[in-house]
């Protein structure tokens, strides 16, 4: 049942993919509407996906990696859903639903199953810890996915290249201000998640710090999001900016995949 | 066959920019440049254009080929410039492609923007010019006047002017691309000019909020400043308001760069890196080209503007195609009235060989024969004169009234049929 939800999320993202990509390319009209709806439609499904293995669990589904893929497409998906009604940036969707596909498709590839929800991981610290931290991982990702339009609208504009495609992205502008606006937002769920975090480890392991693989890379991508802040009051936007927070969410990325695929570090079994 | 109208020259579709601003002659250079053409021999008549977009001249020659080839190197001469760098850049008309090609230009079908109005009066311009300077006769006088009434009768005829298709409107759309809103940006007008002040006033209308003007006359800023509501400022001191400016057009005469990376780079640490657009209306180019390779910093040169507002053209197709048939009449009417002219020195050399020939008959005629009475001479004369006339009287109205294909043909056929001369092997013989 899990499964065929998962199933049928991917097939959703897929459409609602091929749906942006092909409204950018002939900018119809009908298009975009369809491949909204098909995002939408993803959305809920794939929410009705982590309700589904929530409730086997006995808690929010967020203790294999597939369920915190799962959970992370949500997410994403969800922010960009949102944030549709107030900018209507359909050239997002483009970016955000092959990523929210890519993320189901790893969740359904290694998919381990349901599992109980470890009785000793209950603690109050523990939503107040992951709840921050994927909302701004989420929030990271669609302000990558806005600073990689940024970056294509600028080729655009400094190549000069003659094609509809500059018409259609949005203004150099608005996704500068999106990116530093997302950029503030994630930056403080993400400060959140870092202290809950410390606050959760040192009443599970003892110490708030402990150089833990994740603690690590959090740590790094922590303190590169605050200089990205810091220097923009400086001046550092545009261009350096949304250069910046890519790498700041690869980084991200990077640490999330090592600490599961390679099993190092306390974060990866969750117990 | 030999005299003709000639054309050479490049323009935005020939030639890049580089080569263009190059070939450019200041103002300054327009007078000695007429003399040094009309010191070439075969041109007898001579219009210099010079424009953003195009530099070539309109000649009269007697010597078509030699003219030609005359012109092509005197354009790459003038400015240092050896002919095999330009060479593939140019193009070259004669006779009625010629007329063609001046009454496209002047009607802006050969524009880069089709239908944009500047390019009449420069054309006017440069004919006063080279009428001031005795540069013009008959010829050219009447070939661009009617090139004049042509472009009137195309902009009240067809549409082709009717819509806001420019580069200012294609810098406008590039402004949104880099903008959100345009209400809070500031725009600098470095150097006052039709194009720069066109594109001023179209991101004026488009939102941009303020306006900073300046100008090496400073007059001519506060002019420009009062007539555009904005704020004029001495040329000499505007890198310090540059930081104001979201967007700066240029259009300046300076022989070198008006604004550099390094004032670029000023202006951007004082206004904390944010984004400018740059318009360089100017040829040759007022904007250090290496400016756009500054993050958050867009360049754009009027050949790029051009490149955008082509595409916007569509619609403009249709109606430049009812243009194009009102040009190919007026060509005509010209081309007659061109040809009937030079049929002229032909009847007029055919009459003297023909008379040559009878009087030079009638005299051995008559000096073999002794006694003729003067009646009878006169008899004689009047004898053989009525018989030329006779003769001559039908190819005469041919020459004179030619139809259109044929004509150059019969000029051409009477002289080599009667050992006219052809003055078109003249210089080679």
């Amino acid at each position: 049942m899990e499964l065929l939800l998962l199933v049928l999320a991917l097939v959703l993202y897929l459409a609602a993919t091929v749906g942006f990509v092909t409204h950018l390319l002939s900018g119809r009209d009908l298009i975009r509407r369809l491949a909204l709806a098909a995002l939408a439609g993803a959305f809920v499904v794939d929410a009705l996906a982590i309700t589904a293995r929530s409730i086997v669990s006995g808690a929010l589904a967020v203790t294999s990696f597939h369920d915190q893929l799962s959970l992370f497409a949500c997410l994403i998906v969800g922010m960009y859903l949102w944030m549709q009604r107030r900018y209507p940036l359909t050239v997002l969707g483009s970016l955000i639903s092959p990523l929210a596909f890519l993320f189901v498709l790893s969740a359904y590839v290694f998919y381990t199953g349901n599992r109980e929800f470890p009785r000793d991981m209950h603690n109050l610290w523990l939503p107040a810890h992951i709840a921050p931290a994927f909302l701004g991982y989420a929030i990271f990702a669609v302000a990558s996915c806005v600073s990689l339009i940024y970056l294509l609208q600028d080729q655009q504009l400094k190549t000069k290249r003659r094609s509809d495609l500059r018409r259609r992205l949005p203004s150099l502008e608005t996704l500068d201000e999106l990116n530093y606006r997302f950029v503030t937002w994630g930056f403080t769920l993400f400060t959140i998640g870092i202290i809950t975090g410390s606050v959760l480890a040192r009443e599970r392991w003892g110490a708030f710090w402990s150089w833990e693989p994740v603690q690590l890379c959090s740590l790094i991508t922590w303190l590169l999001y605050a200089v990205l802040l810091h220097t923009r009051l400086v001046g550092w936007r545009g261009r350096r900016a949304a250069t910046l927070t890519i790498i700041g969410f690869a980084l991200l990325i990077v640490s999330f995949l090592s600490v599961n695929l390679l099993f190092v570090g306390r974060h990866s079994a969750l117990g | 066959m030999a005299q003709d109208i000639v054309i050479v020259g490049v323009n935005h579709r020939s030639a890049p920019v580089e080569i263009r601003e190059r070939l450019a002659l200041a103002d300054g250079q327009l007078d000695d440049a007429h003399r040094r053409l009309l010191a070439l021999g075969p041109i007898k008549e001579a219009v210099l254009l010079c424009t953003c977009n195009r530099v070539e001249v309109v000649a009269y020659a007697d010597d078509a080929s030699a003219a030609l080839d005359g012109i092509a190197s005197f354009l790459g001469e003038g400015q240092n410039i050896p002919r095999d760098r330009i060479e593939q850049h140019l193009y070259r008309y004669q006779g009625r492609a010629a007329v063609q090609h001046l009454f496209r230009v002047a009607a802006s079908l050969d524009s880069m923007v089709v239908g944009e109005p500047q390019i009449l009066g420069q054309l006017k311009e440069f004919y006063a010019r080279a009428a001031a300077l005795g540069a013009v006769q008959t010829v050219l006088h009447r070939c661009f006047h009617k090139s004049f009434s042509t472009a009137k009768r195309i902009r009240t005829e067809t549409g082709i002017a009717s819509k806001a298709v420019s580069v200012s409107s294609a810098a406008v759309e590039l402004a949104r691309n880099i903008f959100d809103r345009l209400e809070d940006k500031s725009a600098m007008l470095i150097g006052a000019g039709e194009m720069s002040e066109l594109a001023a006033r179209h991101l004026l209308s488009a939102g941009v909020g303020t306006l900073i003007v300046t100008n090496r006359t400073f007059d001519r800023a506060v002019e420009l400043a009062r007539e555009f509501g904005g704020t004029p400022v001495p040329f000499e001191h505007f890198p310090r308001y540059l930081h104001l400016a979201d967007v700066v057009i240029g259009s300046t005469a300076a022989p070198q760069h008006v604004l550099t990376p390094a004032l670029i780079h000023e202006a951007l640490r004082e206004r904390k890196q944010r984004g400018m657009f740059l318009i360089d209306l100017s040829v040759p180019r007022s904007f250090d080209p290496a400016i756009n390779d500054i993050d958050n910093v867009y360049l754009y040169d009027i050949d790029d503007l051009g490149d955008i507002s082509e595409d916007n053209l569509a619609e403009r197709q249709r109606e430049a195609g009812k243009a194009e048939l009102i040009v190919e009449a007026e060509v005509t009417g010209f081309w007659e009235w061109l040809t009937r002219l030079d049929a002229k020195p032909t009847i007029v050399a055919l009459r003297e060989r023909v008379e040559d020939i009878r009087r030079r008959e009638v005299e051995k005629t008559v000096s073999a024969l002794k006694d003729l009475t003067p009646r009878q001479r006169e008899a004689i004369d009047a004898l053989t004169s009525a018989i030329i006339n006779k003769i001559l009287h039908a190819p005469v109205t041919h020459l004179k009234r030619p139809d259109a294909d044929s004509e150059m043909f019969y000029i051409d056929a009477a002289r080599r049929l009667f050992d006219l001369g052809d003055p078109e092997n003249k210089d080679e013989k």
